[in-house]
């Protein structure tokens, strides 16, 4: 009864749809921009939110971190609280590499176990890293280089084992411009640095903290370099934009709200003889109700549906439109959330816009409703 | 025991000015079961108001209103609303058919929104009133006097003890308002007490009874004027000049 009544008067039913439509548009679209945006930041400083970079203190004579430096880190951060990071000890230096047509200065460090730092584009990174070299993205680009290539190191003929992955990680480690040989390559007996590699940024807050503690406490041999609470910050912030985004999606919902309140008292003023038969023929006011607001769920259920469904298309064609866009990021799970969230708000407005109307007519004296 | 009745009722609405506006003086009232009465005054006289308090639309300001030999005249909007459904059948000159329902769907509303389905009955009722090939119509495909019968068939759909029609052929022809009378005559000798409100002799020639309705004064309102009062509610000492008998 509730469809037949709206189909009575298409034009206003649709204009009160496509109010809701827009309202629901509008909150998804912004929230999955949000959303978008949140996820795309975190994507490029998430590496450095889980990194920490240890590297000797020489403001206190420390020139490298010894074994029992190492050591010392490894039992710091070796705890389920701090979530069990990988330690990874460097050896660095620097030095000309050159391919078969080309030569740069590149940063060459010695590690033993890449795999667990660093990602391979090209080729495997091995577990013990014991022969050959594994270069940055930016080095075998420059000297057009792969896998099985020979590059030749500060005057030695090395063999290319793999290539790594591009990283955008703003960090005093930048492997993209750095060569990875095996530690027995080098010669010196401190390691440059140490690499901490936590899962999240919060255990690689508690990582840094322990090792705070534990090394430094007798006296400030390492220094700590950590962006976790930066990222935190930056995190904080997106949370904010999306708020305000979804804040400026629920202003239009608002005015589709009212745009429902209006063609339910329209129409229940319209229906009024109606409505006064109904409920002189023995029709309660509870069903009365239940009609009229079934008829203003409908416009919201309608509404919210053409909305989400015009989300998807407009988003998927911003993607299409905008090669910058990442289109992992889109359809990540988390935006779901938002096409649901705009989903029930629209029909949540319609039922809440619906319910005045649908008072006031149910209550209405059939005698006065039946008189006009 | 009379189908509906009415005891001293006297219904007063606040007018514009001090005065109140009296629709209806201590108007005694009472139908039998299979009765039809025709009620007829000028406009203005009460007739409508009349109607509404037969019907549990409104309430008397004074007074009893007795269905079925119960007492009526205090019940909450919900209970009115059961009341009527009940028992009380409605016919109104402008039909009052939703123009978005077919006519077996009109003729099933008052029991639209209560379990089990209505329909093979009301079905049965339009095929009574000969609209057996005009079931799945919708109101604005059917003539004046089919959308009558249609309301009609409604107003039986509850089986109810009263059917009560404002102007039933207000706006019908003379033949197919003839026709509708002559629906009323069979359908109160099902046992329904019929009461129509109109300004057309028609109705007259079909009614059992014709009572008179001038400034909210009933003429005419009891079946029997000397069967009075006392007999249904206990000696309740009426100054009616309408139950001149009792003296």
């Amino acid at each position: 009864m509730a469809g037949r009544n709206l189909r009575r008067n298409r034009v206003r039913t649709v204009l009160a749809v496509l109010g809701v439509c827009i309202g629901v548009l509008a909150v998804a679209a912004l929230g999955i921009f949000g959303n978008v945006l949140a996820l795309g930041a975190n994507d490029a400083i998430g590496d450095i939110g889980t990194q920490v970079v240890v590297s000797p203190n020489s403001d206190t004579g420390v020139e490298s971190l010894s074994t029992t430096d190492v050591a010392e880190i490894r039992r710091a951060v070796d705890d389920p609280a701090v979530g069990d990071p990988a330690v990874v000890p460097l050896y660095s230096d620097n030095g000309i590499v050159a391919g078969a047509s080309s030569q740069t200065f590149a940063t060459i460090y010695g590690v033993e176990e890449p795999a667990l730092a660093f990602e391979a584009a090209e080729g495997e990174l091995p577990d013990r890293h014991r022969q050959g070299a594994i270069i940055g993205a930016g080095v075998a680009t420059d000297l057009n280089i792969g896998t099985g290539d020979t590059v030749e190191i500060v005057g030695s003929q090395v063999r290319v084992v793999a290539v790594l992955a591009e990283t955008q990680t703003f960090s005093p480690v930048a492997p993209d411009d750095a060569v990875f040989l095996p530690e027995s390559a080098f010669a010196t007996d401190g390691y440059a640095q140490a690499l901490i590699i936590s899962e999240s940024g919060e255990t690689a807050q508690a990582a840094a903290d322990a090792i705070r503690r534990e090394v430094n406490a007798r006296e400030d041999r390492v220094d700590l370099f950590e962006l976790a609470a930066i990222v935190d910050e930056i995190n904080g912030f997106f949370d904010l934009l999306s708020t305000f985004l979804l804040g400026l999606g629920a202003i239009s919902l608002v005015v589709a709200g009212v745009s429902i309140l209006n063609v339910m008292l329209m129409s229940t003023v319209e229906r009024r003889q109606e409505i006064g038969v109904m409920r002189a023929v023995g029709v309660t006011r509870r069903d009365v109700l239940r009609v009229l607001l079934a008829e203003a769920g409908l416009i919201g259920a309608a509404g919210a549906a053409a909305g989400t469904v015009l989300t998807v298309i407009l988003v998927a064609a911003l993607v299409a439109a905008t090669p910058a866009v990442d289109a992992s990021l889109v359809i990540d799970p988390t935006n779901a959330y938002y096409l649901l969230l705009a989903l029930g708000f629209g029909v949540g407005v319609g039922i809440i816009s619906g319910a005045y109307p649908a008072w006031k007519a149910a209550n209405e004296r059939p005698v006065e409703a039946l008189r006009s | 025991m009379y189908s509906v009745e009415l005891r001293g009722a006297t219904k007063r609405y606040p007018g514009g000015g001090t005065e109140p506006v009296v629709a209806l003086d201590d108007v005694n009232f009472a139908v039998e079961p299979g009765e039809f009465v025709a009620v007829v005054g000028p406009s203005g006289s009460g007739k409508s108001t009349l109607l509404n308090v037969l019907g549990l639309l409104d309430d008397p300001t004074e007074g009893w209103r007795l269905l079925n030999g119960t007492d009526v005249t205090e019940l909450s909007v919900a209970e009115r609303t059961t009341a009527r459904k009940g028992s009380i059948g409605f016919v109104f000159q402008d039909f009052h058919l939703l123009p978005a329902l077919t006519a077996v769907e009109n003729v099933a509303l008052p029991t639209a929104f209560d379990s089990g389905d209505a329909s093979d009955r009301a079905v049965d009722l339009l095929r009574r009133f000969g609209l057996g090939d005009r079931l799945d119509h919708e109101p604005s495909e059917l003539s004046g006097g089919q959308k009558q019968r249609v309301a009609i068939a409604r107003s039986l759909i509850n089986d109810p003890a009263v059917l009560l029609a404002d102007e039933p052929t207000g706006n019908l022809d003379t033949d197919t308002g003839e026709s509708i009378l002559a629906e009323f005559g069979r359908v109160k000798e099902e046992g329904v007490a019929v009461i129509a409100v109109t300004h057309d002799p028609l109705v007259e020639e079909y009614a059992d009874r014709v009572v008179e309705l001038t400034d909210g004064v009933l003429v005419g309102g009891d079946v029997d004027e000397a069967t009075s009062v006392d007999d249904t509610l206990g000696g309740r000492d009426s100054e009616s000049p309408l139950a001149p008998g009792e003296q």
